[in-house]
């Protein structure tokens, strides 16, 4: 207990020391770097993994396909990716993006998929019955109706994004994970305890995001469904 | 499926009936090119619909489905507001005639801000015909609309669906598999056997006298001469006399009528009850005597031959008692007279005097 | 890299096959034991938010959150008390399946059909035989689905206890770095794959065995 005290206070130190607010070392900094990455490669993945999974879903052709890459990728080691990358292509930052897109379409891709997917088929039928058309039946059906599943796979693929983005800075990226490498080699504790405070911070924040997000975006309708079953 | 051809009458009621796998949908779906037939045309008021776009072409036809398929993730008036809105309506006057549709197949208003599943299967499926109703549509499809409720509400709902009927008149088209619907519901039947072949198309009368094959007769059923009366006029049934005596008439008197049990009625002929013969006092008025209940009595007026039948096997004395507007007797007759008369109908004799 | 420089050279895998075997053993053992660990909590806490379900909503939370927090910060939180040992790669993991896990034996009960429940309790079975010779044999398939998910995520991500010194075969990631060598790192990154899609084919074997009436029936998702 007073072991944990003493952290909660040395976390506390570094975070109100006036070094870590300023500079190219400082939480601000490294804080828009990290969200820079994350959002940025969020962005494309989602750009990619939606156009594909309403695709697949909504035609039913491919989704075998997306099955395949779905389980693929979880097993892909992304810290081993991300290094390979620098390895391979130097450091900068293009080539970590890319590979941090790439691991975040597949999450998107799939439940994207699998929300379409589980439209029930009489709504579906009911949709094209009452003179919908195929762009109607997907924008005003499917997709308000896959809106959990897609939440989710976004979710997923933010909390993947994030993660990897701290990784990434082992091989000498920016961002968050700079204070705990940094802080590694450097045997000091305070700053990787400090930043790792920070990275959770930014977890959390993610989450209560999308939390935030599905209640205002998913219709009730939907919502009353799910607390149901 | 092959050569089929059907001429549905404007403001008729069509069922198309038949086992599963007979292609009942499927003909459905083709009206309203949910299935596109691979030859021959479907015409729709003299336009081969082939020529309209599906989606526009779906616009103008009503389309009512089994689990009602409505929108979960919108309110019950939007889903109601569905058509409308797809033809390009504002918002507020889509909305307003979806309040009025939701009041024409009897929802409460305080359901409008709902959602779907926190409605009942029948209320579900009346939002689903308000939503086909939406844009005012000439014409209406129905694939099996009752057939995932109990049977209380099917009744119910059934009876809703002929009063909306009797206001609207759209022409309709409506698939089941249960030939008590059809019989119920329908205008015109058209009777499927497996493999798609059309094996009748009559009216329910028709259909249920005059089948045209076994197996028109078999999927219409071994009760089938009990169903046909319902399709008589109780006015037609044929009444004789009978042993109906005022309540002041004496013991004797109904002694004298010759038959088992006599029917007592007060001063305006409404009846009263049965007597039994045997059983009277050796003197004074049937006033004085113990009355066997009537079962029910039916109504020239409004019931069918069906409802006499009824009458009959249920009272003490065998006998249907017909009644007037009034309710006064206007006559009796026995389940065989019920039946020889009604077996006249379907060879053609009283078919002619009922028209 | 230099540019002569082969994406692959396989001599230096034959040369470090022992070596390579050895750290798939402990690779194996830093991602698949948190798996049996998160089974042997989630498989009560499951049963009580089944039977409780008003606990369900904040399990779910927490789990959720624990899952969103990255594994660096996670095992950097817990150095402080577990030194750079196993342990500190081997209790986040553990962790991190509970938001797979807890979900899918809720998931896995709730799919006991209702009649089977009911006649059960009419037989005569208490609350606890009926859970555990009734229910849970039929939630095995949901269950295994959810082990699957939690067993391929977690070997990908022991890697990362490397800078920790705990990272299995995420040895050769940090090493192929430092010497700005590939080869180790496709292998590594090759053989993490391998040995996530075996034991997922192995899970799955394992289920069809397990539940043979529920054959083609349950689907990872």
């Amino acid at each position: 207990m007073n072991d944990f005290l003493n952290q909660v206070r040395l976390v506390w130190d570094w975070l109100t020391s006036s070094q870590q607010w300023h500079g190219d070392d400082g939480i601000p900094h490294r804080l828009i770097e990290h969200l820079t990455y994350s959002g940025i490669s969020l962005f494309f993945a989602a750009l990619i993994g939606l156009a594909f999974g309403l695709l697949v879903g909504h035609t039913g052709r491919g989704a075998f396909a997306v099955a395949t890459v779905a389980n693929l990728a979880r097993a892909i080691p992304t810290f081993g990716l991300v290094v390979l990358v620098v390895t391979l292509a130097g450091l900068s930052t293009t080539p970590v993006l890319i590979a941090l897109v790439a691991l975040a379409v597949p999450p998107i891709l799939i439940n994207t998929y699998e929300g379409v997917r589980g439209v029930d088929p009489d709504t579906r039928d009911a949709a094209r019955g009452v003179g919908m058309t195929e762009w109607e039946v997907l924008l005003r059906v499917e997709v308000p109706m896959a809106l959990p599943l897609i939440l989710l796979g976004l979710r997923i693929a933010a909390i993947q994004v994030v993660a990897t983005a701290t990784v990434a800075a082992y091989p000498g990226l920016g961002g968050l994970g700079r204070f705990i490498v940094d802080g590694l080699s450097r045997n000091d504790y305070e700053l990787v305890i400090g930043g790792s405070t920070v990275v959770v911070a930014l977890a959390l924040v993610v989450q209560v995001a999308f939390t935030a997000l599905r209640r205002v975006i998913v219709s009730p309708g939907l919502q009353v469904a799910a607390s149901k079953s | 499926m092959d050569e089929l051809s059907l001429e549905l009458a404007e403001g008729g009621l069509t069922v198309l009936v038949g086992p599963s796998g007979c292609g009942k949908t499927t003909t459905l779906r083709m009206v309203n090119r949910m299935v596109e037939p691979t030859s021959g045309t479907v015409s729709l008021r003299g336009q081969d619909i082939r020529e309209v776009n599906a989606p526009e072409l779906r616009r103008g036809i009503g389309y009512v489905i089994q689990h009602a398929g409505l929108f979960p993730h919108r309110t019950i008036l939007d889903n109601i507001a569905t058509v409308p809105l797809l033809l390009g309506w504002s918002r507020k006057k889509a909305r307003a005639r979806a309040a009025e549709l939701l009041e024409l197949v009897g929802l409460p208003s305080s359901m409008a801000k709902r959602y779907p599943n926190q409605l009942s299967g029948g209320q579900q499926q009346r939002v689903g015909v308000a939503r086909a109703l939406g844009a005012d549509p000439p014409v209406l499809l129905m694939d099996e609309p009752f057939s995932a409720v109990d049977p209380i509400v099917r009744a119910e709902l059934q009876a809703e669906f002929i009063r909306l009927q009797k206001e609207l008149h759209k022409t309709i088209v409506f698939v089941t598999h249960d030939i008590d619907e059809a019989i119920k519901l329908g205008d015109k039947i058209a009777v499927f056997r497996t493999g798609g072949k059309l094996a009748q198309f009559d009216t329910p009368e028709r259909l249920l006298a005059d089948p045209a094959d076994d197996f028109v007769a078999d999927f219409v059923g071994h009760d089938r001469g009990i169903r046909r009366l319902s399709f008589v006029d109780g006015a037609d049934v044929p009444l004789r006399e009978g042993p109906v005596l005022p309540a002041t008439s004496s013991v004797a008197s109904a002694r004298t009528a010759g038959e088992p049990w006599v029917l007592v009625v007060d001063g305006d002929r409404r009846p009263l009850g049965w007597a039994a013969v045997a059983d009277l006092p050796d003197s004074g008025t049937l006033a004085d005597a113990t009355l066997a209940p009537l079962g029910h009595t039916f109504s020239l007026a409004g019931d069918s031959a069906r409802a006499a039948l009824d009458s009959a096997l249920l009272s003490p004395a065998r006998l249907a008692v017909g009644v007037d507007a009034d309710g006064a007797v206007v006559g009796v007759a026995d389940a065989h007279e019920l039946s020889g008369g009604s077996a006249d109908a379907g060879t053609g004799g009283a078919d002619g005097a009922k028209r | 890299m230099s540019d002569d420089e082969p994406l692959i050279r396989w001599q230096w895998i034959g040369d470090h096959a022992a070596e390579l075997a050895d750290y798939t053993g402990i690779h194996l053992r830093l991602g698949l034991l948190p798996v049996l660990f998160g089974l042997i909590i989630s498989i009560p806490l499951g049963i009580l938010c089944h039977r409780w379900r008003w606990l369900y909503p904040p399990v779910l939370t927490v789990a959720n959150i624990l899952y969103s927090i990255p594994s660096l910060a996670l095992f950097m939180i817990f150095v402080r008390y577990t030194g750079l040992t196993e342990r500190t790669v081997m209790i986040p993991l553990t962790l991190y399946t509970l938001s797979v896990l807890v979900p899918n034996v809720v998931d896995g009960l709730a799919s006991v059909p209702e009649p089977v429940r009911l006649a059960a309790t009419a037989m005569g079975f208490g609350a606890i035989r009926r859970v555990v010779q009734v229910e849970l044999p039929i939630a095995v398939p949901v269950v295994i689905a959810g082990v699957r998910v939690a067993a391929v995520s977690s070997i990908s991500l022991v890697a990362v206890g490397q800078l920790i010194g705990q990272g299995g075969l995420g040895y050769y990631i940090t090493r192929g770095l430092q010497l700005d060598f590939p080869t180790p790192i496709i292998t590594a990154i090759v053989l993490i794959m391998l040995l996530a899609l075996a034991t997922d084919a192995l899970l799955v074997l394992a289920q069809r065995l397990l539940t043979p009436w529920s054959r083609n029936k349950v689907r990872a998702s």
